[in-house]
């Protein structure tokens, strides 16, 4: 269906190939997955197929890639619209109208297609992907899964036969995901599409992945099956981590076969010892929270603490209230109730004084930033801090992140800059941290470099309170969790407790190993050696 | 980056262009100054005169436009030309209603200067068109308003070369002629319908060009000057503070927009 | 789900309400009768209110009504200030200023008089219903479908505005986050000082939008089937712009009005004709094209209609008419005389001609809410986060 022969390809300023002699084949009515680290070159082989790269990017390509006998060198990626479907990460930039259903059709007015036709192609799609209901809606008022749909059947409704995928869930939450990656498999299953997926949360998807390539991130391209590419590469995903220290030849791809396995292999592990946790001062006190908007009740009257050099985490579902939560603790939303932090209220002082006790670091991480360059982005900080000057550059510095103080802070990758605006937080020295959600977008490296960074601060005597939706990760940095829905925290205890009291919430290797306890590889390595 | 290594994103081919924003110029000079000519053995009222060319601008502006955009103008610009003008579609009612504080020139006129006339052009008539059914702005106005804005961005994309600080200043000081210019020009086809008949000020069809001509500058001078001189205000303070900036934000992304692939050699021959 | 779709047929093609509006607003021309006018002008609030759809354009006839408003208040104030001395009911007077010579000799204040205020609030009336014409054209005319009709040579430009119209709420709100973080920041400056980063962030976030959007566009095939320009349809289309401007000119200039609407007419004919050969060169369709049936051209014909009667009654000779024709006509009714002052009159012609006003609203139906009440307030749920409500500080 899809063949690379010796492709190479070079961006206009770059120094050195993105794709270094590239070949491999994609078969017929494959799910394939792409994986690498960031800027391993992921997004520039997916768009290598339908010729985004190199007639919309700029830079050279070399070698031929052929699309279902179609090469792209001879056709711009408008006349392969038919054959291949191309759906980015933030599926909103890329809408052109306004409505569900004009969306869809949107393509298809474009390939000339009869209106009767089209009518026809519309509703086909719209009950394919089950947004039937959603046909009058607006666009910006949808749920991102629903979003992300949309954006899926508007490519499909001009009939291609490869459906191209960058990161389609990196900005989801994990219901949204799996309703996504859901609609995915039953294209696979139901109309016979190759799709080409690249996604960071393996753990998600490669159990019904037929092939994978990694990319290394040198120029080469590792084709294969899932289990053997898996092992070589280096991304460690909780399972590819726990095949590691078994030292198991294969990966397993699914809770399933890693459980059958552990079985088979008699390994029944005893709860991990967890010393027990100092008795700890509280930071930060919170007593009676609520939030409303309008007639909405976002949050319902919520009680909390949270203790210098603990790391808490708080999930929930999306809406669930965790952001208004955070920015009613930080004091920058109007609330019910009270917060402590050394006997202030937050809310009562202004944001500059507010910052020196609570700071939040919001979901977009990107807003805070607005300087052409991270040095300008670096003093600014330690003029709004009263900081001496050096102070931001030298937080970033610590946290392990040297920045080029000349770069532009819009070119860093997701990690990087979620680096920098934590800096720029840090540096009016407060008692608490908040962050929202701050590894979205993230790959393996960057998040385990940030639950590092946590740690650190943790250790420093911070108090560190997260949002997160990644379990993985919360089972790594959170010592305590805490699940919030409708407004409300439902369930409060240690992360371990809290984790495996869920099926929802269970990291992958709690699953594995259910009754007990095992929450990440190192929990792992420490019962089973 | 220096200016001058910048090339106008493309729009049409320059001649034809160049045909065509003639025909608008000369065209829009006879809609815009109708008062001066109108003669009342037409029979026509001052408030049906201006929908006369209200009728044929749109005419022009669908000319000029399918002139700029027919097949030669690629995806990217016409995505850029579509989000810029949302940008100035969000600073037109955040700017309405203040005496002349108005955001959507200087963004006009920076986007002209960066990609060129054409899109200058292009850009000051569909960010008045989509403003205007935001703000309910719609009226007989409208093509006037559509073509008045776009000479604003079509000769800021024709202001002669300058650098740095220079040309911050340049585009400054173009910004306030071309708040005063558009001012008048809107307010002088606009007259006659604003102040209507009967008044020492009124436009009178049977009175000479020069008595009108007066007769306005008395009355724009007395109504419309705050008007027009905040707006100039505006148009500069914004340039001269935000233009550096934003100049090299545009500059950066027009080169983005320009990326071609540079070779795509022959497939390697089949063994 | 077949209930909803038959209601959405049933909405006006936006065209049509484009016409039924321009037909008024010819009319008024015709008519300084205040009766006739505010007659009108309520007509056609009744008919925006019973036949309006709940998006946001609909909402817009009240700023029309202000502007009106606005534009009758504006003329009084002036008639009053600098108003020419006409009649001779005197109402009051005002101490007279008189400017210096190179003021053209006015004089500030003055006597007013009735005759000379009558006759400026009838010209404003007839301006007020003009602009109200408009502003019922706008708010019941769906502008995103009127886009649809665009001939295909605009179709870029179309795009363009399609593209800004859905872009620009997405700006508002990333503008909106930006502020709010900026205060997480320990950053709260206002005014001017706070423009300049914000409009930076604004603006790059725009251009970043702007190449996924292309991105999106070109990966889905756009312009796909657009061919070569075609040579020679310019010339033509320059050509007949330039006429239709001489006939412009002409119509105002001159009394030659058959030579000056023969020439508009032929500028017009051939922009089309040029926009259309020029549209050939692509080939994309349509889904759902509007359709145009006889309930659309019946729109148009009631707003033909009202041009002219309003037109051809008021611009009767009433001393060339037998008298039983004035009678019936009563031609002068459409310009009541304001001195000597009259009260003016409703005939039966106006009735007609209100009656055609409201035509469109035994041949539409109400526009529905296109989103039931319940999924709007699940809706409101969903997105839970309006930015009103941050502590100012």
């Amino acid at each position: 269906m899809i063949s690379f022969e010796q492709v190479s390809f070079r961006y206009l300023d770059a120094a050195g190939p993105t794709l270094d002699q590239v070949s491999f084949q994609i078969a017929e009515g494959d799910l394939c997955l792409v994986i690498g680290a960031t800027g391993s070159g992921k997004s520039t082989l997916l768009r290598a197929i339908n010729g985004l790269v190199p007639h919309f990017s700029g830079g050279t390509l070399s070698g031929r890639v052929l699309v279902n006998g179609r090469s792209t060198a001879e056709n711009r990626p408008r006349e392969l619209a038919d054959v291949v479907g191309f759906v980015g990460q933030d599926p909103l930039r890329g809408f052109v109208t306004d409505t569900v259903e004009d969306e869809i059709a949107y393509g298809m007015e474009q390939l000339g297609i009869a209106p009767a036709a089209m009518r026809q192609r519309v509703e086909e799609t719209l009950d394919l992907l089950g947004i039937a209901d959603l046909r009058r809606r607006p666009l910006t008022e949808l749920s991102g899964g629903q979003q992300q749909r949309v954006a899926i059947a508007a490519v499909l409704a001009a009939r291609p036969s490869v459906l191209v995928l960058d990161e389609p869930t990196s900005a989801l939450d994990p219901t949204a995901a799996a309703d996504v990656l859901g609609a995915i498999t039953t294209l696979i299953h139901e109309v016979g599409l190759t799709v080409v997926l690249a996604e960071h949360r393996l753990e998600r998807v490669l159990h019904a992945a037929d092939s994978v390539l990694w990319l290394p991130g040198d120029g080469r391209v590792v084709a294969g099956e899932p289990a053997t590419v898996l092992s070589a590469s280096d991304l460690r995903p909780p399972l590819a981590g726990l095949a590691e220290l078994l030292q198991w030849p294969e990966t397993p791809l699914s809770v399933r076969q890693a459980r059958r396995r552990v079985l088979a292999e008699g390994l029944l592990p005893s709860d991990p010892p967890r010393p027990i946790p100092p008795v700890r001062s509280a930071a930060l006190t919170a007593t009676d929270i609520g939030v409303r908007y309008g007639d909405v009740i976002a949050v319902a009257s919520v009680a909390l603490a949270l203790h210098t050099g603990e790391v808490t985490t708080l999930l929930g579902r999306n809406g669930s209230g965790k952001s208004s939560l955070l920015w009613a603790l930080q004091g920058a939303l109007s609330h019910t109730g009270s917060v402590s932090v050394a006997g202030v209220d937050p809310s009562e002082l202004s944001a500059t004084a507010a910052r020196r006790l609570v700071t939040l670091v919001p979901q977009t991480a990107a807003d805070l930033l607005y300087l052409p360059s991270v040095g300008a982005e670096c003093d600014r900080a330690d003029a709004d801090a009263d900081a001496a000057s050096g102070t931001t550059a030298a937080l970033l510095t610590e946290l392990g992140v040297a920045l080029d103080p000349d770069r532009d802070p819009r070119d860093l990758s997701e990690g990087q800059r979620l680096a920098l605006v934590l800096a720029i937080q840090l540096s009016a020295e407060p008692r608490v941290l908040l962050l929202d959600e701050p590894t979205r977008g993230l790959d393996y490296r960057a998040k385990a470099e940030l639950a590092a960074i946590i740690a650190r601060l943790a250790d420093g005597g911070m108090a560190v309170l997260i949002s997160t939706h990644d379990v993985e990760f919360a089972a790594t940095v959170s010592e305590r969790s805490l699940i919030m829905a409708e407004g409300e925290i439902i369930i409060e205890g240690s992360t371990a407790q809290v984790l495996t009291s869920s099926v929802a919430y269970a990291p992958q290797l709690a699953k594995v190993f259910a009754p007990a306890a095992v929450l990440t590889v190192t929990e792992a390595e420490q019962v089973l050696r | 980056m220096s200016s001058t290594t910048v090339q106008p994103l493309q729009t049409a081919h320059p001649a034809r262009l160049s045909i065509s924003l003639i025909v608008a110029l000369v065209v829009g000079t006879v809609a815009f100054c109708w008062p001066l000519f109108l003669n009342p053995s037409s029979g026509l009222s001052p408030i049906l005169a201006p929908l006369v060319f209200a009728l044929v601008l749109p005419m022009l502006l669908a000319v000029v436009l399918t002139e700029l955009s027919s097949g030669r103008m690629d995806v990217k610009t016409l995505a850029m030309l579509g989000v810029l003008a949302a940008v100035g579609t969000v600073l037109r009612p955040l700017s309405a209603g203040t005496a002349g504080f108005e955001l959507v020139f200087f963004l006009l006129i920076l986007a002209g200067r960066a990609y060129g006339a054409g899109f200058g052009f292009a850009l000051g008539a569909i960010t008045l068109f989509t403003s205007s059914l935001i703000v309910s702005g719609v009226g007989p106005w409208l093509p006037y308003q559509m073509l008045a804005a776009g000479f604003v961005g079509l000769f800021a994309g024709m202001l002669p070369k300058a650098d740095g600080r220079v040309e911050v200043w340049l585009l400054a000081g173009y910004g306030m002629v071309s708040a005063f210019a558009y001012g008048w020009f809107m307010d002088f086809s606009f007259w006659p319908f604003a102040i209507g008949e009967g008044t020492q000020l009124s436009f009178d069809p049977a009175a000479t060009p020069w008595q009108n001509l007066h007769h306005f500058v008395l009355f724009n001078l007395a109504t419309s000057m705050g008007w027009n001189l905040g707006r100039a205000v505006t148009n500069a303070l914004l340039i001269l503070m935000l233009g550096t900036p934003l100049l090299r934000l545009l500059r950066r992304s027009a080169r983005a927009v320009k990326l071609r692939p540079t070779a795509i050699p022959a497939p390697p021959p089949a063994e | 789900m077949a209930e909803e779709r038959t209601q959405t047929l049933r909405s006006l093609h936006p065209l049509a309400w484009w016409g039924w509006a321009i037909g008024i607003a010819i009319a008024v021309n015709g008519t300084t009768n205040p009766l006739l006018l505010t007659a009108m002008a309520l007509a056609m609030v009744i008919v925006v209110l019973l036949r309006r759809s709940d998006s946001p354009w609909a909402r817009s006839v009240r700023a029309y009504l202000l502007l009106a408003a606005f534009v009758i208040a504006m003329r009084v104030f002036f008639q009053i200030l600098i108003g020419a001395p006409s009649g001779t009911t005197v109402l009051f007077a005002l101490p007279q200023v008189p400017l210096p010579e190179w003021a053209a000799g006015i004089r500030l204040g003055g006597p007013v008089t009735a005759e000379a205020l009558t006759a400026t609030v009838y010209e404003a009336l007839r301006l007020a219903v003009l602009l109200l014409a408009i502003g019922a054209a706008n708010a019941l005319a769906n502008p995103r479908q009127a886009l649809r009709s665009v001939p295909a040579a605009l179709y870029e430009a179309s795009v363009a505005v399609v593209v800004a119209l859905s872009v620009a709420p997405q700006l508002i709100e990333s503008a909106q986050r930006v502020r709010r973080a900026r205060r997480l920041r320990g950053d709260t400056a206002r005014g001017l000082a706070a423009v300049g980063p914000i409009a930076l962030s604004i603006l790059s976030d725009a251009i970043d939008r702007s190449l996924s959007l292309a991105e999106g566009m070109e990966a889905r095939g756009f312009a796909r089937t657009a061919g070569r320009p075609i040579t020679g349809t310019l010339t033509v289309m320059l050509v007949s712009v330039l006429v239709a401007t001489m006939g412009g000119f002409l119509l105002l200039s001159t009394d030659a009005g058959w030579l000056a609407g023969a020439l508009l007419v032929a500028g017009v004919v051939g922009v089309g004709v040029g926009l259309r050969h020029a549209g050939a060169r692509l080939s994309v369709t349509r889904y759902r094209p509007q359709p145009w049936r006889s309930t659309e051209t019946l729109v148009v014909a009631s707003g033909v209609m009202i041009a002219i009667i309003v037109l051809a009654v008021g611009g009767l000779d009433p001393p060339a008419l037998s008298s039983q024709a004035n009678a019936l006509l009563q031609p002068t009714a459409f310009q009541p005389s304001t001195d000597p002052l009259a009260w003016p009159q409703l005939t039966g012609p106006m009735l007609v001609v209100l009656a055609l006003v409201v035509a469109p609203l035994p041949l539409t139906r109400p526009q529905h809410r296109q989103i039931p009440e319940a999924s709007r307030r699940e809706l409101r749920t969903r997105s839970p986060r309006p930015h009103a409500e941050l502590v100012r500080r």
